[in-house]
């Protein structure tokens, strides 16, 4: 039975967020300009070194920028409307286990992270890797990119409830949040660039990188969902 | 839940509060604050600024940990298990609590759902009939004055029914027009069912008196006074309190 409301609850709390958002597209447009101005910086940085550089080598480090600062903005943005007018006491109030409440807000995250690398992903290929020679194996990026992602949407929203009542919430996010996710990065830096590069022999690094990724993605859930408690009531 | 509150001289006791403590760093906003209040009753806190008035107030929401102290609440200790609580507790605030882009029936169906598991269909309807919002229960509350939002936050507070009513300075912001409003929607609310019990924060000392039961001034997180309204007169209580806040108690 409480699992049974505990469900009915994580669904009431989703529901209500991908509501709004498909009614105001105030996150999901905001990730998406924003990673398209990352984009534009980046050519502009590119532009000058002409073809001197092969961008396959350093792709996954400049793909993995552009998916921390967007995430950022949206993790930044994603308590906005819990906390302008009080809602999130609002939910407290409510008999909802307070782990309840942190996996659907971290569903959410991961929900709209998710739909942003969908459409700048493709717009990173089109604008920096259509005239490189792309390895056959280019296509397993998207594993390092769901599982870094789900670590990013997890730790993310363990970190922005944590400051979302603090001065200067913004800076102090990116403070913490960079710092605390390095290890997930690097992994999924690392495999990502194994899979653009196609190297034979490599592929072990591939897939450590992968579980290295997936084994922080199941340390630090776990950890957010046990600590949210404390974290909303400190 | 059906939680019982204690008794004292066969009263039922909804809010027993005993040496709270509440400690931010060096200071100290609770400091041994000690009351309680029947079942039924309505009491107005009165202070100052800085007095701890909202930590009281959301220590009592179950939303904030004393540093030191006991808090039972209906019967229940309020620190023990305040999961068992949550459902029996409403919070009226100065901040609606709402979601703007929601429409007035999506919020109190999402609040709903939070305590039912889902939306309670038949008291929402009743609800926004209370508040008078029947009519607007399509729109998005961004498109409501700031009088609206307060009572379609007084329908959201009650959604689940609660038999404890938290208000934190809910005249905030209000015309007159709108208090005079929220002050009758509240009267309503009040009868609807007589054993609810009611706790509200306020500055206005002329508008919080004339709703309560039970009076209560606060001041350096200390209970000062907390009498029955019916046996203090108004203009002694008013002296008390300027004078409490005069001769810098507060």
């Amino acid at each position: 039975m409480a699992k049974l409301s505990a469900w009915r609850q994580y669904k009431a709390l989703l529901a209500k967020d991908v509501r709004q958002e498909l009614r105001t597209r105030e996150m999901l447009v905001s990730m998406g300009v924003y990673a398209v101005l990352v984009l534009t910086v980046y050519g502009a940085a590119l532009a000058q070194v002409g073809d001197r550089l092969q961008v396959v080598s350093f792709a996954a480090g400049l793909l993995w920028a552009l998916i921390v600062f967007t995430s950022l903005l949206g993790l930044n943005r994603s308590f906005g409307r819990e906390t302008e007018t009080g809602c999130l006491d609002g939910i407290l109030l409510a008999p909802v286990d307070r782990a309840v409440v942190f996996l659907a807000k971290a569903t959410t995250n991961l929900l709209f992270l998710l739909i942003v690398e969908v459409v700048v992903v493709p717009l990173f290929f089109l604008f920096f890797l259509s005239g490189a020679e792309l390895a056959p194996t280019t296509p397993l990026i998207a594993l390092p990119l769901l599982v870094g992602t789900v670590g990013v949407a997890g730790m993310g929203t363990l970190l922005s409830t944590m400051t979302i009542n603090t001065r200067g919430k913004d800076v102090l996010l990116a403070i913490l949040f960079i710092p605390v996710v390095f290890p997930l990065l690097y992994a999924c830096v690392s495999a990502t660039g194994v899979a653009f590069m196609g190297v034979e022999g490599t592929f072990g690094t591939f897939w450590t990188s992968c579980g290295i990724a997936f084994g922080y993605d199941i340390v630090m859930i776990a950890a957010a969902w046990g600590l949210y408690e404390f974290v909303v009531s400190a | 839940m059906t939680a019982e509150g204690g008794l004292r001289g066969g009263a039922v006791l909804a809010v027993e509060v005993d040496g709270l403590v509440k400690q931010f760093g060096n200071r100290r906003a609770l400091d041994g604050a000690s009351f309680s209040l029947e079942q039924g009753a309505f009491l107005s806190i009165f202070g100052p600024n800085g007095a701890g008035k909202t930590t009281l107030l959301r220590i009592l929401a179950t939303l904030s940990r004393p540093t030191r102290g006991t808090v039972r609440l209906l019967g229940v200790d309020a620190l023990e298990e305040p999961e068992r609580l949550r459902s029996q507790i409403g919070l009226i605030s100065h901040k609606s609590m709402l979601y703007g882009d929601l429409t007035a029936y999506e919020n109190l169906a999402f609040f709903s759902s939070l305590y039912d598991g889902a939306p309670n269909r038949a008291r929402i309807d009743e609800l926004l009939r209370i508040v008078e919002l029947d009519h607007r229960r399509n729109d998005c509350v961004r498109t409501f004055s700031r009088g609206m939002q307060q009572r379609l936050s007084i329908a959201r507070a009650l959604v689940n029914d609660p038999a404890l009513v938290l208000l934190d300075e809910p005249y905030s912001g209000l015309d007159p027009h709108a208090v005079e409003l929220f002050d009758e929607l509240i009267g309503r609310v009040r009868t609807e069912r007589p054993d609810r019990t009611f706790v509200m924060v306020s500055h206005d000392l002329e508008k919080g008196f004339r709703m309560c039961s039970h009076a209560l001034i606060l001041a350096r997180g200390q209970v000062v006074v907390m009498a029955e309204k019916n046996r203090v007169r108004r203009d002694a209580f008013r002296d008390l309190y300027l004078a409490t806040v005069g001769m810098g108690v507060a």
